[in-house]
């Protein structure tokens, strides 16, 4: 499903001009990166996505429908929005009810519901865990908690909010693997993050956010190569980037296969 | 990202410039007066002569009358509704709704609480909006206040406000999940359990780590403590708090000596 | 006697059956810059509160072994007067903002008002700490109204500002920007240098491999590999055992199996990483 933002402004009360005139389409089944500084306005860019915030001017178009003139429990069913710290989000006494509760807002079948929170269940690693009080899990479970639980509700837009903040290498590996798994059932991923080398590996497309305004925009290779624009949002290129650079190599480098291939 | 989170108004006026403790002695002064006065219209007169005027001197009445008419307005209109038709004095019935009576007695009672709980509840408003929390932690310490017992206060005012941006984030997760905090009623009281459940554990979470963060910055340090902030505190200051100490012992002798 | 000293630390939180740190041995020197890496649920943070005093002297638990900073033995010790002498942050920058001050100006102040610290001392501390983390445009603002990066900012100044003779820092850049993290690496990095000993916990490879002195590598409690940032970090043992690696490091391990690498040793930094590549 398509994200469309036609010269978006946001302006929070305390007078904070947030977002300053964005227009971006985002098309279905595309990954997408949010990278930039803090308070360069992504969290308040992609909360206009399933309404949470209303355009002061602009508008955003979630397929057909205006954000606007819909509401947020209505949106959610094409918008699933994984929030940055799943204490805001997890409160049933299992894992099992928390996960099941977004698809049944939604309204699915029982049949239905059964097999997206299995689905989800085992995309997280969290199939034996399903008895669990989140409460009582590691923060790291908790994340992948909240993940199962927007996952499960089969929207075709996910959000995630700084996926990979304080997890350690593992759980960075399930999260890479669980937007591998949205790819490849064609859903639309946008992430914001601070890591780099994470969105290097995991994404196509890199929007670099600015004081509220588009820095830059386009496929990763492109974007994450230009260092002196990238550093005005306080973003470095990625580690193996800067050993290409360094090393004189003429294409710009994301990863270790591409790494490996051009110093062949 | 989030709301202010005082209610405090920065303003450069007379009012502001009081010590923190005198504006304290004002409006408890006010209220005690208010409750303990024997005349009837005080807390009338004590609204519309002190009150008012003095958060217009202190230049928050368009935030003062905001509160007033949205919040405690309803809540004094409740009470005295309340106490109006359950309170059962006096004959003289001047009107009757099924088996309720409202007799000139009970209505002019109810109408002196209810204007006593405005009085009080507006009197705290004004020191809210006038008075900077930490200038009044930091001077109450200075008199001898264990820091302990500042840091209570002055956290529980800040406490609402914050509690209210939580709670925004956390209707926003769920609303993120289809949950539908809109509509009926009936859907609006079955929500409630998403929001509270993550706002009791965040708290319970959060008062440990500040617990552990100002340990960590020698909060209980047996170190005689200083002030960032000095805050002054003239002898017009040390007349007002005396004057209006008199002033509520004559409104509480008046009240014994009437009784 | 070095400068901070663990002996056979070994403690359990109340009502817990596994030790969260078990048999620690740890000796840092004054002035030393060491990281500590690991998976979550290694002890990571135990180890920050049990240098900091916190465990066991907030969390009560059972514990074995001695914990000594500048001479001073922590089960001998209160907190307040232990935190003197250690400062602690970590990672969620939200609950460690004081609740009790509306400026981040004051909000800095908050421990040296604590402790005593004269008026005119006091501003030109934080003053002077504000300026050294970058955060002087921000002292009017209510730490409240900040983003989760300028919030750890400032919680890492509130405890700067108290120059402790040790500073622990568990996961104090989790919510900055990249260049906002190098930044206030090279900030430690300098606090360092200046005599502050430091023990920091974090996730991000390149720059612990650049700032640090030396690195401690925590596996369930117990210390798995200890040693200077080039060899536990090139160590076969942290990629079996769950621990992030810098994309340097595991790209010329991959390239030393093709025989794209020719040098002996793995690097760690770009700098070691470019070197060994133009061979």
């Amino acid at each position: 499903m398509k994200i469309e933002i036609t010269n978006l402004r946001f302006t929070y009360p305390t007078g904070l001009e947030a977002l300053q005139g964005i227009s971006l389409t985002i098309n279905a089944g595309e990954q997408v990166a949010i990278v930039g500084q803090n308070g360069a306005g992504k969290t308040t860019l992609v909360r206009h996505f399933n309404g949470l915030l209303q355009p002061a001017c602009g508008s955003v178009l979630i397929g057909d429908w205006d954000t606007k003139k819909t509401s947020v429990a209505k949106l959610a069913s094409r918008v699933g929005y994984v929030f940055q710290n799943p204490d805001e989000q997890l409160f049933s006494r299992d894992v099992l009810t928390e996960i099941t509760f977004g698809p049944r807002n939604l309204g699915y079948s029982k049949e239905k519901i059964d097999g997206l929170v299995k689905r989800a269940l085992a995309l997280t690693e969290l199939s034996d865990k399903t008895e669990i009080n989140p409460y009582d899990l590691s923060p790291t479970w908790r994340k992948m908690v909240a993940l199962a639980s927007i996952i499960a509700m089969d929207t075709p837009i996910v959000i995630f909010d700084e996926p990979t903040t304080g997890q350690d290498a593992l759980n960075v590996a399930r999260i890479a693997n669980v937007i591998a798994e949205l790819r490849q059932e064609g859903k639309t991923v946008v992430t914001i993050t601070h890591d780099i080398d994470f969105c290097a590996e995991n994404f196509e497309r890199v929007i670099a956010l600015s004081n509220g305004q588009v820095l830059l925009d386009g496929p990763a290779r492109e974007v994450l190569g230009r260092e002196e624009i990238l550093a005005q949002t306080y973003v470095d290129p990625p580690q193996l980037t800067r050993l290409g650079k360094r090393l004189g190599l003429k294409e710009t480098v994301r990863n270790q296969e591409e790494f490996l291939k051009a110093i062949w | 990202m989030h709301e202010r989170l005082s209610f405090h108004m920065k303003r450069n006026s007379v009012i502001h410039r009081l010590n923190p403790l005198t504006k304290l002695v004002l409006i408890l002064a006010l209220i005690l007066i208010s409750f303990t006065s024997p005349w009837y219209w005080t807390p009338h007169f004590v609204l519309l002569l002190a009150i008012i005027p003095l958060s217009a001197l202190g230049g928050v009445f368009p935030e003062f009358f905001k509160t007033a008419t949205r919040l405690i307005l309803p809540a004094a209109s409740f009470l005295f509704l309340m106490q109006a038709f359950f309170q059962p004095i006096g004959e003289d019935v001047i009107f009757k709704f099924y088996f309720l009576d409202i007799t000139q007695e009970s209505l002019m009672f109810a109408f002196r609480n209810a204007m006593r709980v405005f009085v009080m509840v507006s009197a705290f408003t004004l020191f809210l909006l006038t008075t900077h929390p930490s200038e009044l932690m930091s001077d109450l310490t200075r008199r001898g206040l264990p820091p302990q017992f500042a840091y209570v206060i002055i956290s529980t005012l800040q406490i609402l406000p914050q509690m209210q941006a939580k709670a925004q984030t956390i209707i926003a997760a769920q609303r993120s999940r289809g949950l539908d905090t809109e509509s009926t009623f009936f859907k609006r009281a079955g929500s409630v359990v998403p929001l509270v459940g993550p706002l009791v554990f965040g708290s319970l979470v959060e008062v440990e780590e500040r617990a552990i963060a100002i340990e960590a910055r020698g909060f209980t340090s047996k170190h005689s403590k200083t002030s960032l902030h000095e805050i002054p505190d003239p002898s017009f200051d040390k007349v007002i708090r005396w004057v209006l100490l008199a002033l509520v012992i004559l409104s509480i002798a008046a009240n014994l000596w009437l009784a | 006697m070095a400068f901070v000293e663990l002996q056979n630390v070994t403690y359990k939180y109340p009502l817990t059956k596994t030790p969260a740190l078990q048999n620690i041995n740890l000796q840092i020197n004054e002035g030393e810059f060491v990281a500590v890496i690991g998976p979550n649920g290694a002890g990571k943070s135990t180890l920050c509160y049990a240098l900091a005093g916190f465990v066991p002297h907030f969390f009560k638990g059972e514990i074995s072994g001695t914990i000594e900073v500048a001479g001073k033995e922590s089960g001998k010790s209160t907190l307040d007067e232990w935190v003197l002498n250690v400062g602690l942050a970590f990672q969620n920058p939200f609950n460690q903002i004081s609740g009790a001050k509306y400026t981040v100006f004051e909000e800095i102040a908050f421990g040296l008002e604590n402790i005593g610290v004269p008026r005119e001392e006091m501003k030109s501390r934080v003053e002077d700490a504000m300026a050294l983390t970058g955060i002087r445009d921000l002292a009017d603002r209510s730490p409240y109204s900040l983003s989760g990066g300028q919030q750890q900012r400032v919680a890492l100044t509130s405890i700067l500002v108290m120059q402790p003779k040790l500073l622990v820092l568990d996961e104090p850049t989790s919510q900055m920007d990249p260049i906002g993290t190098r930044e206030v690496f090279g900030t430690i990095r300098k606090m360092a240098e200046d005599g502050m000993t430091v023990v920091l916990v974090e996730h991000k490879m390149e720059w612990i491999a650049q700032f640090a002195d030396r690195v401690v590598a925590l596996k369930d409690g117990s210390v798995l590999l200890e040693g200077k940032p080039s060899e536990v970090l090139t160590s076969d043992l942290l990629a079996e055992n769950g621990f992030g690696i810098s994309r340097y490091t595991s790209t010329a391990r991959e390239a030393k199996k093709r025989g794209l690498w020719k040098k002996e040793n793995l690097p760690v930094t770009l700098d070691e990483a470019v070197a060994g590549f133009k061979l």
